[in-house]
Parts: structure tokens; C-alpha cells; sequence
């Protein structure tokens, strides 16, 4: 495949390019400045590489048809469009508006969340550092609407609603239902990034999973999904669409709570993120019901748990049905169906287990509601003593 | 371990938290020369920026189409797209065929057999016979 | 006619099949049973008494359980923390099953704890030095306890599980694709036990 030569192409990134802003992109730039501090540089050598190889054409009229065009046209000298090109996009103020973004979000900034890193490595106009902040939002809104809403979940239960809120997989499936698309031309992509080259192994797919990992680890070593962390990612071996479609969400995310303040990205994060469906109890998977239920009664001051048959129906039959509950003296604490007297006495457990872990509070309150205006005097949420450990 | 969780996705409910507005794009081609594109060239005229103004969330494109006859083509979220002739019609019933493209989601039609749909579940649970006040008739 | 009809049910259980008194009287005009209507009138139960006007005067709550399996998400009143508003709320609505009444699924056994520290030790030994005799069913046998508690006590040697574990194979290198499956399918329900409820 013919590789594109793009000459001046590592300077004119390096060096800040000539703009002609008007006031919002001077305090959107110098407003930038203090987020992408803490981005990592890329370096030079890195930074020589090739941004569009998978559109490399293989004919050489056409490519250098292509490169003609590149030095006529500014729009796409750089890896990415610049910044008064998103004031003429009429895709950007569509989805701006779809999206219902608060119109103190310009449209430059909307702009820059679609620039992935892959695509231009300069911190300055790719969404690295709208990334990091939006992601560190959408995690601490997810995880302290959990925790406050359901206070008993088990640890790996938390991590697997998390990842289903707020994970790389639901946030490409949003972008797509967003309507962003990944355009092809240079001049009008939408979401910009350098695909990954078919075939490579995806960073941080590959998950080593020890099987039995101890819980307790993973709050310590892992990050908020329970996956053991990728090191630093290379980003020009190219992202995964999906890895690029879920850092454009977040990247939307820091920016409406840099332009709108804390309020609309919480706004923003409740009926975008949290409206979504999600049935929390069919993401527990037990080995063992009974011996828990027994060990939580035990350490509740429960009554010994006891499986007795409701109803039944067909025991001599091929087909039998036994309705089966699980009492703690008087009180009845789950109760399951099924076609054997031990299957039923399982189900039986495992719904008595997930009454206990699904208990949530009447009025849930969470931690940042104490930032608006006027908020009630705290209460303490509920704290549960944790999941049962056998 | 004794519970384990399995992964899953949130499934998406339009309109429950933020509604998307499922029309994408909406593309407008007229010819300037036949006569089946009167009505059309007067909509592009005097209708089509004040509906460009109430729905800002819709791109519009409009471009000639010589010698065809006019057409309305609208461009989905879930990636599909649906085309209305609208030759020799009147620009008030092009307005309404635009409303049509613009209020649809983009799904194929489908005939709804049941009053309600949901994802959610029963309030009541699903109906079982070893359940509830037995009673005889 | 009703009458001479041989129905496959005990016939006092369905009454709208037997003639009604009214009918009986009109010996002259009798009309064929199966009218629609008919049946519909008598198939019309009256609707629960929580349902009618209240007779006290004051608001009160319809209770009407639905005849469905219990939701995960309505948490059991013994399980509700202290603090929480629910647990005073229910304590006299709901109608609790008579627990003592219902039979259980295993013979409930009343727990001995008669075993002595020495005895456990001698499980220990026991098992340890001749696995092949002292089996866990055997050393339950012997001690009056359950095989649970044997394993819990104690654990068999590796040379033991590696034996089992060879049997086990052989038995298993017998099945046919048949047998194999429906074993494999067996467990693969067993899991989803543990899954939805």
C-alpha cells in the first residue's frame, strides 16, 4: 500500500497555528489550556506518522490527486479541521441541537470532542482532555447513584452495572443512537480517529481474567468496570470505532460541564445516561444460594432459614411443579417454582438473596445533590455491612 | 465466590430521559425546468427556511435533480432512509409529507397487534397458577 | 339436552351445566343450556368484599394480591433495616402464611453437636490413613453425623481424589453421545438456577 507523504505535517501541528478566533474560542482555548495540561505529549516521532492510512488510495493518480488537493485546501492540511470549519458544518449544529446541548456549548468545542487522539495527537485540538474529565463525571455519577440506590449490591454486581451504564460498549451503542456517524472523507468525517488495522489485537480486550481473583483486589488494583487496567495505550496504532465512539460521548460530557457548568452535565448525565433500562437483578449469578442464605441468617440474627412447599402439583407425574418458600420462622423470605424439590428450594434461595441485596431506600439522596441551590441538611444514605462472605 | 455478575448493556428508551429526534438529514431535489416541480420549487421558496428554523436538529440539503421529478428523502438515526415523490403537488401538501418524513423513525411499518408494548415488567408479574386467591367457579 | 349430556367432569363441580330451577318450572318452553348468555350469568363471580363501598366510613386499602410470583424488587419485610417506613406500614396487611403448618422439603433433623474434639481427630485419622474403607458415607455411618460434616472436617488425600477422579473418567468414557449430552444439558440448567428467579 502507497503511503501518503505529508511534509510539513509534524511542524505545523507542533507549532500553534495562526487563528483568527473570535472571543469565545480565545476563552475556550485559554480555558482548554488548564484541562490538557495534564495530557501526555506525543512525541515527534509519533507524531510523523501517517494519520489516514486505511483511506491510502492504491492507485498513484489518485493519490496524487489527494495530495494536490491537500496543499490547495487548508481544511485538510491537518489532521484535523479547523477551528472555524465547525462554525460552517451544518452536521455539527444538527447534532448540537438533537442533542439539545446548552447553547452556551459552542459549536467549535462540540467539534473538538470528535477529534479522537489517534487522528491529531495534539492535546491542544483533540478531545483527550475533555475525555479524561468527562469520564471521571460519568463514573462518579453512575457510582454514587448505585450505591445510594442500591446499598446492599454485591462488589461485582456494582462493577457490572457500571460497566453496563457507563462502559465502552453502551456508550458506542449511544453515539450511534446519536446519530454520529464515522465519515470517511477527510474533509467531513465525523468522528475523527485512525482505525485500528484489521486484525491487530484490540488493547485491552484481551482481559486476563484470573479466575479466582479476589474481590477485594480488584477495589484496589482495578479499574471502576472490575477489569484489571491496560497500560498506557498507543494511540497511533489506531482505536477500535468503538473505543473512538465512547470517548466522543464522554468527551461531550466534559465539555457541557466546562461550558454549562455542574448543573447541566448533571442534567445531561440523568437523561442521557441514567433513563436508560437496566434490570439490575438479572445481573446476579449465584453458584450456591442455600449455604448463602444461610450464612446471611447467621449473620443477621435470623432464624435458621428453612425450604418448605407452598404448593405442589403432578409429584408423580413426569412434569411436576413444586412451589417452594424459604421461611426464617414466621416470615417469609423468597419462594421459587420449579420441577424438582431441590431445584425449587435453589430458585427459592436465590430470590431470597437478591430481596436482600435489591433493598433500596424510600428517599434516595445522593452526594452531589448538596451542590445545588438550597439543598436540605444531609442525611446519611444507607450503609450496608456488605455482601455475604462464606 | 458466591455471587457472581454477568455483564450486559443499558437499552436505550427514547424519550424517557432526553428525546433524539430519529430524522437525520432530509434532502430535498427539485428541476428547475418541469412542471412537475412547480409546487416543490415554491415550497424551497416560501416554506422551507421557516421549517429549517422549528427544526434545527434536522440537516437539509437541497440540490436539483434535472429532468426527475421532485423527491423528499429522509436520513435516519437507525441508518435507513425513506424517499416520497412529491411531483405535482401543492406546497402545502409537500409541507406534509416533509412533517411525515420528519415525525417518522425510520423503521419499516408494522402492524401493532397488542394496545401496549414494554420493556418494563408487569406490575402484577407474570400470571401463574400456583399463585394468588384460588377460587373455585 | 343438558340432561342426557355424559360429561367427562364430576358434574356437581360445574353447576351452569345442571338445569336451573326456573327451568325446571317451565316444563313447556325449555331452552337449550349451552346459550351463551346463560353460561355467562352464571359464570360471574361476585367481586371480593375489599373491593366494595367502604362500610366503616373511613379510607381504606384494596388489597388485592396478584396471582403472580413475588417480585425480586419488593424486599421481604424481615429483611428491611430498622429506620425503614415500610416495615411498620405492612406489619398488619399482609396475610402471612401458616409457616408451621407447611410441610418441609427435607426431614428437619434436630442438630446433636455431639461430637468431642478427640472424635473429630479420629475422623481426621481415619480418613487419612485407609481412605478406601473409610469412606465419608461410611465414617457418617459410624460417627452419627452427615456426610457434610465429614467433609467438613476433613478432606480426603490427593492419591484418594486422584483415584476418583480416574474412575470417575472411566464411567464417564462409556457414555454414549446421548447420555453425554443430556448430562452436559442437565448441568447447563443446573447454572441457570443460580441466574434469573
Amino acid at each position: 500500500m502507497k503511503r501518503l507523504q505529508l511534509h510539513r505535517w509534524s511542524s505545523s501541528v507542533l507549532s500553534p497555528r495562526a487563528r483568527t478566533g473570535s472571543r469565545v474560542q480565545q476563552h475556550l482555548h485559554s480555558g482548554v489550556r488548564h484541562q490538557s495540561t495534564a495530557s501526555p505529549l506525543q512525541s515527534e516521532a509519533s507524531s510523523q506518522e501517517e494519520p489516514f492510512l486505511e483511506e491510502a488510495p492504491v492507485d498513484e493518480g489518485l493519490a496524487r490527486h489527494i495530495r494536490s488537493i491537500r496543499f490547495k485546501r487548508p481544511e485538510i492540511q491537518y489532521p484535523s479541521p479547523p477551528v472555524e470549519a465547525a462554525r460552517s458544518s451544518a452536521k455539527l449544529a444538527a447534532l448540537h441541537a438533537r442533542l439539545y446541548l446548552p447553547s452556551r456549548l459552542p459549536l467549535e468545542t462540540l467539534a473538538r470532542t470528535l477529534v479522537d487522539a489517534s487522528a491529531d495527537p495534539n492535546p491542544h485540538f483533540n478531545n483527550e482532555s475533555l475525555v479524561t474529565l468527562g469520564h471521571d463525571l460519568l463514573t462518579y455519577y453512575t457510582s454514587e447513584h448505585l450505591l445510594c440506590t442500591y446499598p446492599r449490591l454485591p462488589l461485582a454486581v456494582i462493577f457490572s452495572s457500571m460497566y453496563a451504564y457507563a462502559g465502552p460498549k453502551s456508550l458506542a451503542a449511544m453515539a450511534k443512537e446519536w446519530g454520529v456517524e464515522a465519515a470517511t472523507l477527510p474533509g467531513g468525517r465525523l468522528t475523527q480517529f485512525r482505525r485500528i488495522d484489521p486484525g491487530a489485537e484490540v488493547p485491552g480486550s484481551a482481559e486476563k481474567r484470573e479466575p479466582r481473583q479476589q474481590m477485594g483486589r480488584k477495589i484496589f488494583y482495578d479499574n471502576e468496570y472490575g477489569d484489571a487496567p491496560s497500560g498506557p495505550v498507543d494511540r497511533n496504532a489506531g482505536v477500535s470505532a468503538e473505543q473512538a465512539s465512547s470517548d466522543f460521548v464522554r468527551a461531550v460530557m466534559g465539555a457541557i460541564y466546562l461550558h454549562a457548568g455542574r448543573p447541566a452535565a448533571k442534567r445531561f448525565f440523568e437523561q442521557h445516561f441514567l433513563s436508560r433500562q437496566l434490570n439490575i437483578s438479572s445481573l446476579f449469578s449465584f453458584s450456591q444460594p442455600a449455604r448463602d442464605l444461610n450464612r446471611l441468617c447467621a449473620r443477621e440474627n435470623f432464624e435458621q432459614p428453612v425450604a418448605k412447599i407452598i404448593s405442589e402439583t403432578g409429584r408423580r407425574s413426569r412434569s411436576p411443579v413444586f412451589v417452594i418458600g424459604i421461611f426464617s420462622g414466621q416470615d417469609k423470605l423468597g419462594e421459587g417454582a420449579g420441577s424438582s424439590l431441590f431445584e425449587g428450594r435453589e430458585r427459592a434461595a436465590v430470590a431470597a438473596l437478591k430481596g436482600w441485596y435489591l433493598y433500596s431506600p424510600l428517599s434516595v439522596r445522593v452526594p452531589s445533590s448538596m451542590e445545588e441551590e438550597g439543598a436540605a441538611p444531609w442525611k446519611p444514605v444507607h450503609v450496608d455491612l456488605g455482601e455475604v462472605i462464606v | 465466590m458466591p455471587v457472581q455478575a454477568l455483564r450486559t448493556v443499558t437499552a436505550a428508551r427514547n424519550g424517557v430521559g432526553a428525546f433524539i429526534l430519529q430524522c437525520k438529514r432530509l434532502d430535498f431535489h427539485y428541476c428547475d425546468w418541469a412542471g412537475s416541480s412547480r409546487g416543490m420549487n415554491e415550497f424551497l421558496r416560501q416554506n422551507l427556511p421557516a421549517f429549517a428554523r422549528e427544526h434545527p436538529q434536522i440537516e437539509i440539503r437541497v440540490a436539483p435533480r434535472p429532468r426527475k421529478h421532485p423527491i423528499i428523502r429522509g436520513h435516519f438515526v437507525n441508518g435507513k432512509d425513506k424517499t416520497i415523490c412529491v411531483r405535482n403537488l401543492e406546497p402545502s401538501d409537500i409541507l406534509k409529507q416533509t412533517l411525515l418524513l420528519k415525525d417518522a423513525s425510520g423503521e419499516k411499518l408494522k402492524r401493532t397487534k397488542k394496545p401496549v408494548t414494554s420493556t418494563n415488567d408487569s406490575v402484577r408479574g407474570i400470571w401463574s397458577p400456583y399463585h394468588g386467591d384460588l377460587r373455585g367457579v | 339436552m343438558a340432561t342426557s349430556m355424559v360429561p367427562k367432569r364430576p358434574f356437581l363441580s360445574l353447576p351452569f351445566l345442571l338445569p336451573s330451577w326456573t327451568d325446571s318450572l317451565a316444563l313447556g318452553s325449555r331452552r337449550n343450556q349451552s346459550s351463551y348468555r346463560r353460561t355467562k350469568q352464571r359464570l360471574r363471580v361476585k367481586p371480593d368484599a375489599s373491593f366494595g363501598p367502604s362500610r366503616q366510613g373511613h379510607d381504606q386499602i384494596i388489597f388485592n394480591p396478584p396471582s403472580s410470583a413475588p417480585s425480586v424488587y419488593h424486599t421481604p419485610s424481615k429483611f428491611l433495616p430498622p429506620g425503614d417506613a415500610r416495615k411498620t406500614l405492612r406489619a398488619e396487611n399482609v396475610a402471612r402464611p401458616d409457616a408451621d403448618n407447611l410441610p418441609g422439603v427435607y426431614k428437619s433433623t434436630e442438630k446433636k453437636y455431639h461430637l468431642s474434639t478427640a472424635q473429630i481427630e479420629e475422623i481426621r485419622q481415619l480418613r487419612l490413613s485407609d481412605p478406601m474403607t473409610w469412606s465419608r458415607h461410611k465414617l457418617a455411618k459410624r460417627f452419627e453425623c452427615s456426610q457434610m460434616f465429614i467433609a467438613m472436617v476433613c478432606e480426603a488425600s490427593p492419591e484418594k481424589k486422584e483415584i476418583q477422579k480416574q474412575v470417575t473418567q472411566a464411567i464417564q468414557s462409556r457414555w454414549g453421545p446421548k447420555r453425554r449430552m443430556a448430562r452436559e444439558d442437565r448441568q447447563l440448567r443446573r447454572e441457570t438456577w443460580g441466574r434469573d428467579a
